[in-house]
């Protein structure tokens, strides 16, 4: 469970009172914590939280490839939210160039993150309201074997999760949003309202956010291009592989710590 | 930086200001995982093995409910099946062959009811049709979903549009296969929705286990219907008969009944039965005929009506067939535009076996072959007729 660390570090700096009105109901989805005294294999402490770059995803990222797939392109001048401001290069006719440099430091960071999050077995949920990219993201969720939530979005399927699937349910460790504005959303100007929830349930978010939207909220921003499909297959190829690599080495060290104790 | 002042260097024209910030500069609190990799966490990190978790506290919580469950059902059952064996012993019946009809009729002869919604009297079914069924563990023991959609809360629903998505994004590449190799896709191959209906809300819904708004189902028809309409849907023809079935009543207007004959060889077909209001007409048309017309034992002069008599009258002036056939009818029940009404859909139906296919369907379009289920409205209390109030003035 990778977001036990996210809440604990969290957790540390609150007073009692916030801290059990936050965590209880959240707390409740957790799985009973197990106590093991198997002593760590090599394997294992090959992907401790402190080894920069366990899973080797700085290399799965290039300039190039980003480029390409026209991740830089922004939106117009006039469509600029401030808070975009130090993720830009420039503008050019008028419409606004995203710098790949920092796209390319943040993508990175939110591969890390998501590597370790299904290593740990954690559920990931994949999020997108653009019709035109919507098939893209359900088969990337499909293929890695994760979840996908493409459609409308019921309010409080989060935050009032026990209500909605009628029985005490596991939510999701982490959010995958890849367009967070869509036209037809009118609340929070327009915002995927996954972006609240998950805050206030406390789940890392990782989305790709474009020149008009508000990186505030989201844990792990990824400036970048969130309307065209080139840009989405690619940051779609890119969570998939990382996914697939990091249950890959999961099940390694889990048949290994097996065949440890049976040995 | 190098490599991207290349790309860029003669695109872009004007740099915005805020450039100038440092390359490094995050411009959030950083927290956690956001420290994953560093040298110098800002936070102790505490490292926990990593194992397979065998419950989850969902897991846990469903399968008390579900011995709850089981358990509540089984006491249903056994209730039920005591109440059976009572209710058979003070009928003086064997229980061991009492039936739910059986039951039915116990109970609306011990507790006969005056209440007006049959859903409203007294009953005694089977548990497993009172009380909804459960649905199963939608996940395993550590808490992780079976299904790719689990958290849009409807999961088989979203799977169909899903699944139409996709036989709607490999026909387009197929598509566009044949017109690169300069073929059209086939035109006498297209589909048609003719005879067919797209399954019914409640279809869809028992097909799902899900309920969903109208909201939703409009979009089902509208991805379904796209689907049917792409020049290769043909590809497709069973994944999108799923989600079709036959109009029955188109089907059963086209299949003409049976034609006799009488011991001189004149054709005829006869018609029991037929409803309007509470009359019930039995109508036999022979072939050929003279025109003659006989109801109850009188001419057209049984209807005093004008009305009434057109509505004889129409079916046969429809189709032509005024002094092509001898029509005999006995009529019961009803008034007089329920008797009329009555013989004329009798007409209209066996007409059918003598006039041709295209006139067979010109009748249906005119609604000749509809059956008239309206029924007289009752009398509320309170009010003068079914809608009519009484006069009321405030003051």
């Amino acid at each position: 469970m990778a977001t036990h660390y996210l809440r604990k570090a969290f957790s540390k700096n609150l007073p009692n009172h916030i801290k059990s009105r936050i965590c209880v109901s959240y707390l409740s989805t957790l799985p009973k914590m197990q106590h093991e005294d198997v002593q760590s294999s090599y394997e294992e402490s090959k992907f401790k939280l402190s080894v920069p770059d366990a899973f080797d995803v700085n290399r799965m990222v290039k300039i190039k490839n980003l480029f390409e797939a026209g991740v830089h392109f922004g939106h117009t001048e006039g469509t600029l939210d401030d808070r975009m401001k130090p993720y830009l290069y420039g503008t050019r006719l008028g419409h606004l160039i995203i710098n790949l440099n920092d796209t390319k430091r943040l993508l990175q960071q939110a591969l890390n993150v998501i590597a370790h999050i299904s290593y740990r077995g954690g559920v990931i949920l994949f999020l997108c309201q653009s019709p035109l990219n919507c098939l893209t993201v359900e088969n990337c969720a499909k293929e890695c074997g994760e979840y996908a939530h493409t459609r409308y979005w019921r309010s409080g399927m989060f935050t009032n999760s026990s209500r909605i699937f009628k029985s005490e349910t596991r939510l999701p460790d982490l959010c995958i949003v890849l367009n967070t504005l869509s036209s037809t959303t009118k609340s929070n100007g327009g915002q995927h309202s996954v972006l609240s929830d998950a805050a206030k349930m406390l789940i890392p978010t990782i989305a790709i956010v474009d020149t008009d939207t508000n990186p505030n909220l989201v844990t792990y921003p990824i400036p970048g291009n969130d309307d065209t499909p080139s840009a989405i297959t690619l940051y779609c190829d890119l969570f998939k592989n990382v996914i697939l690599k990091a249950k890959d080495v999961r099940k390694n060290v889990l048949n290994n710590k097996n065949n440890m104790i049976e040995a | 930086m190098m490599s991207i002042t290349r790309l860029f260097a003669s695109l872009v024209t004007k740099k915005l200001n805020i450039l100038k910030l440092t390359s490094n500069y995050v411009p959030r609190c950083t927290y956690g995982l956001n420290n994953v990799g560093s040298n110098d966490p800002g936070i102790e990190i505490e490292e926990k093995k990593i194992v397979e978790e065998k419950t989850s506290l969902a897991m846990r919580a469903y399968l008390q409910r579900a011995t709850l469950y089981n358990n509540f059902m089984e006491q249903q059952t056994h209730e039920f099946q005591v109440g059976k064996r009572h209710l058979a012993n003070m009928m003086g019946v064997d229980p061991e062959t009492f039936t739910q009809k059986d039951i039915n009729e116990a109970i609306e002869y011990l507790f006969p009811s005056g209440l007006y919604d049959p859903k409203a009297r007294p009953f005694m079914k089977p548990p497993s049709e009172v009380f909804p069924p459960k649905k199963d563990a939608e996940f395993d023991e550590s808490g992780r979903p079976f299904h790719v959609f689990f958290y849009t809360g409807k999961p088989n629903f979203y799977l169909i549009l899903h699944n139409i998505a996709t036989k709607l994004s490999e026909l387009n590449k197929f598509e566009d296969s044949l017109r690169k190799n300069n073929i059209l896709p086939d035109d006498n191959k297209k589909l048609s929705s003719i005879g067919s209906q797209w399954l019914s809300k409640e279809d869809v819904e028992k097909l799902t286990v899900e309920k969903l708004s109208d909201y939703e189902y409009k979009h089902f028809t509208i991805a379904i219907e796209r689907l049917l309409k792409h020049p290769c849907s043909y590809k497709y023809v069973e994944f999108i008969a799923q989600y079709q079935k036959p109009m029955i009543t188109t089907k059963a207007i086209m299949e003409s009944s049976p034609v006799e004959y009488t011991k001189d060889g004149k054709a005829y077909v006869t018609v029991k039965d037929c409803p309007r209001k509470s009359a019930r007409a039995d109508v036999t048309v022979f072939y050929p005929g003279t025109g003659k017309l006989s109801i109850n034992g009188k001419g057209i002069e049984f209807f005093d009506d004008i009305q009434a008599r057109e509505q004889i009258l129409f079916p046969l002036l429809f189709t032509d067939m005024v002094e092509k056939v001898d029509i005999e009818a006995t009529v019961r029940g009803g008034g007089i535009s329920g008797k009329a009404g009555a013989i004329r859909f009798g007409i209209s139906w066996s007409l059918r076996s003598f006039v041709e296919p295209e006139t067979v369907e010109r009748m249906r379009i005119a609604g000749l072959l509809q059956k008239d289920y309206r029924r007289r409205e009752r009398k509320k209390p309170g009010q003068a007729r079914a809608r009519r109030k009484f006069t009321w003035k405030k003051r």
